[in-house]
């Protein structure tokens, strides 16, 4: 487990959005994994996404799905790691090669709810952080959860509710979502389920309607600005040759050193650097694709 | 009147010293073998008496008893055919003293009297040396193998007297005793008789990672389709492995004769395995009673492929862990217990998904779970102890059409070299290297461990991961001749590493 590391609203890099909550903003924020993540965050390049918790597939399937869409586009999804749609959400950013940070109503580095530990220990390792109001070690209470809404509702610039009933704690991050000036989209759902009563209330009441990634990132960052693509950093000359070959379609190690004109180690070399900096991904199976992550222009 | 002759059983790969004495004497005539015989010792009574009345000599028609000491260890098999005549024939005063003094023999009888050769000669040679034997008689089929320990180079030097016949045996002791000298043999030929790594060509990775595991002796995980060259490849792993040492070739003949394979006159080469998938786990480590050496020993000194790793059964994988931990399998019986050696380089192969095509294939018929089951079966397999993996596909023709790659001469003195760096650092293969040596030995430089640290973060590595990355960079770093380890080998590293769950 990684250290827990504090960020105090006292301090020059306390997350500026968290400020907009003025005299209820946390004290101090605790957490577990990239503190950088979330000390520069850029509310305009989050998004929050909630939902039910004894939730569908529907819900689960669309949470996933906004969350892959808004993680490949480079966003930061946040979320509260709860069972149903939250999970989703962390998952579909990781699954993207994303970040993701998890706001939690107990101490950062417990893993509430038990079964999603596993998660937590992901979310960490792959760059993103959880966070908390609570001290480390604390056990959750159930004073602490809508304290722990109005801190993801604050953390980005836009909040999608996927599913939710008309009384429930997704409603609290809404209304507090509307309250900070959030950007407030919701997905709809059949109006003969009870799942649905919230995101349909929220569309009905002027929330925007969030029916793929697209609409989520034509929310989040303006109509046009489609499918933000992350640049990376700029290569020399063999990793560039080696990423030329996997955009060729080479998919192993022996296919990119022929097709790069590399011996076989510089080749593994080049492919573990691609895949450290992201530019390419390896399926369970060790067969190399190309990630979204764009190449820098050509100077 | 009695006499006793020397013999040796032999447990696992080891020889022990067995004591036969005859004793013949007035009564009614019969034949008892007492002192834990199997049947095939027990049926030796019929096979020594028609020798023996063949050869011209007489059988005596009295009471025989024939006792095999020690008494509580279990005899099995034709091998004390020749001591329990040539003792016979001493008490029946056929045979004279001096022909039987300092004398052990090991050997199979024919009913018309010719000697027969029985595995172990190697060890049993050995252990004649030991226990203060002057000369063993063996079937002359054996002969090259019994001279074995003294040419390769450690044994004292015994006679080792090969004779056709039980008719033969007066020879013994005179003038006209035949004696075989057996040759040094060539430890490790150049492959150039063998195959050869230059056949590997378009895969010039496979062909580094093949060079990382000789040299480091690190388990190698390949994953492929069928046609992808795997089990090439793996053939021409032994040929880049390191030179022999003179002990290593010595355990290699030791269980090669053990095991029942004649070693091939005048060279030693590593051993190469290749069990099929439907082994069992004690086909795969050696069992039976007494124990006899199974595939892991085998493969001692030399390389045991698995091909179709998913397709092993789940209790064969789990018996090889102790081999691949130990270096050395131990079956223990109710009386005793044999230590096997098993240190060998673990090649495994395996097809992407059950079908073979891999799931991204329009052919594959696999379901995404049963792929999925598959997968964790295989990287679950084995999992501390396979550090390299390797995913290859079928080359393309104009990469088959291309230019030989380097050969397997040039390669292992590569190879050779990092294995002596290792060995001079810390006595042991790199991939023997513990958390606690890895820390001694494999220390990084500054980008190094930055490089490791991005690997923790963006590949989600674990901490037996983490280690098998470090182990697998040593080596790497071995091979460049850099005593650090610097990020480049750190990232070789990570792109040969083991993906999948623990």
């Amino acid at each position: 487990m990684s250290r827990v590391w504090t960020l105090r609203s006292s301090a020059a890099d306390f997350p500026g959005c968290l400020r907009d909550l003025e005299d209820r903003a946390p004290a101090t924020l605790y957490g577990v994994g990239n503190r950088d993540l979330v000390a520069g965050i850029d509310p305009d390049r989050a998004v929050t996404i909630v939902g039910a918790r004894r939730s569908g597939a529907y819900g689960r399937g669309v949470a996933h799905e906004l969350a892959y869409g808004a993680g490949a586009a480079g966003l930061v999804v946040v979320s509260g790691m709860a069972l149903g749609c939250d999970s989703e959400a962390h998952e579909g950013t990781l699954a993207a090669g994303g970040e993701t940070i998890a706001v939690l109503a107990n101490g950062p580095d417990v893993p509430y709810p038990r079964s999603k530990a596993e998660l937590h220990r992901r979310i960490v390792r792959a760059g993103g952080a959880v966070v908390a109001e609570q001290p480390p070690g604390r056990e959750p209470e159930p004073r602490f959860f809508p304290e722990r809404n109005r801190i993801m509702a604050a953390l980005a610039g836009t909040v999608v509710i996927v599913e939710g009933r008309h009384r429930s704690g997704t409603r609290h991050t809404a209304n507090e979502a509307a309250r900070l000036g959030r950007e407030v989209g919701a997905v709809p759902g059949p109006v003969t389920s009870s799942l649905s009563e919230l995101p349909n209330e929220l569309i009905r009441d002027g929330a925007a309607v969030i029916r793929d990634p697209q609409d989520l990132l034509d929310l989040g960052l303006g109509v046009g600005e489609v499918s933000v693509r992350g640049v990376g950093p700029p290569l020399d000359p063999a990793l560039a040759e080696a990423l030329g070959a996997v955009e060729a379609g080479a998919a192993t190690c022996d296919a990119v050193a022929l097709e790069a004109g590399l011996e076989g180690r510089p080749a593994a070399v080049a492919l573990a650097r691609l895949e450290l900096i992201g530019y390419v991904a390896a399926d369970p199976l060790g067969r190399y694709t190309r990630t979204t992550l764009a190449a820098p222009p050509e100077r | 009147m009695l006499a006793s002759v020397r013999t040796f059983a032999l447990l696992g790969v080891e020889a022990r010293d067995v004591t036969v004495e005859v004793d013949v004497s007035s009564g009614l005539p019969s034949f008892a073998v007492v002192g834990l015989p199997d049947a095939a010792v027990r049926e030796s009574r019929e096979r020594v008496r028609a020798a023996v009345q063949n050869s011209g000599f007489e059988f005596p028609r009295t009471r025989i008893t024939a006792s095999l000491a020690p008494a509580d260890l279990r005899k099995a098999g034709p091998g004390f055919d020749l001591a329990i005549a040539a003792a016979l024939l001493g008490a029946n005063g056929a045979l004279e003293e001096r022909a039987l003094a300092g004398t052990a023999l090991a050997a199979e009888l024919a009913l018309d009297g010719a000697l027969r050769p029985v595995p172990g000669a190697v060890a049993m040679a050995e252990r004649a040396a030991r226990s203060g034997v002057r000369r063993i008689v063996v079937a002359p089929e054996s002969a090259y193998e019994a001279g074995l320990p003294r040419a390769v180079g450690t044994a004292e030097p015994i006679r080792v007297v090969p004779l056709e016949r039980l008719a033969d045996l007066p020879r013994l002791g005179t003038e006209a005793e035949p004696v075989h000298t057996t040759g040094a043999p060539v430890l490790d030929p150049p492959a150039t008789d063998g195959p050869d790594l230059a056949d590997l060509r378009g895969q010039p990775a496979l062909r580094d990672a093949l060079e990382v595991a000789a040299a480091g002796g690190h388990g190698l995980l390949i994953l492929g389709p069928p046609g992808a060259g795997k089990s090439l490849a793996a053939r021409r792993l032994p040929s880049i492995m390191p030179p022999l040492s003179e002990e290593e070739a010595l355990e290699i003949l030791r269980v090669a004769s053990a095991s029942g394979h004649r070693p091939e006159a005048g060279v030693v080469r590593r051993p190469f395995r290749a069990p099929h998938h439907t082994i069992s786990p004690a086909g795969l480590v050696g069992g039976g009673n007494p124990p006899r050496p199974g595939e892991v020993t085998m493969a001692h000194g030399g390389v045991l492929f698995l091909d179709e790793l998913g397709e092993f059964s789940r209790s064969a994988l789990e018996a090889l862990r102790q081999p691949l931990e130990d270096g050395a399998v131990t079956i223990a019986r109710v009386r005793h217990s044999v230590t096997l050696p098993s240190r060998f380089l673990l090649v495994a192969a395996s097809n992407p998904c059950p079908c073979g095509h891999g799931e991204d294939h329009p052919d594959c018929r696999c379901t995404p779970g049963s792929a999925r089951r598959y997968r964790n079966r295989i990287s679950g397999a084995l999992a501390d102890r396979i550090d390299l993996s390797l995913t290859v596909e079928q080359p393309s023709a104009e990469a088959l059409a291309g230019g030989e790659g380097e050969a397997s001469e040039a390669i292992r003195g590569r190879v050779a070299a990092a294995r002596a760096v290792a060995g001079l650092r810390q006595g042991c293969p790199n991939s023997g290297l513990g958390p606690a040596e890895l820390r001694r030995h494999a220390r990084l430089g500054r980008a190094a461990r930055a490089e490791l640290a991005s690997g923790h973060r963006r590949l989600g590595l674990s901490g037996r991961g983490h280690d098998r990355v470090l182990r697998v960079a040593r080596t790497v770093a071995d091979l460049q001749g850099s005593e650090e380890v610097g990020s480049a080998h750190v990232a070789a590293a990570l792109g040969f590493r083991r993906r999948g769950a623990e």
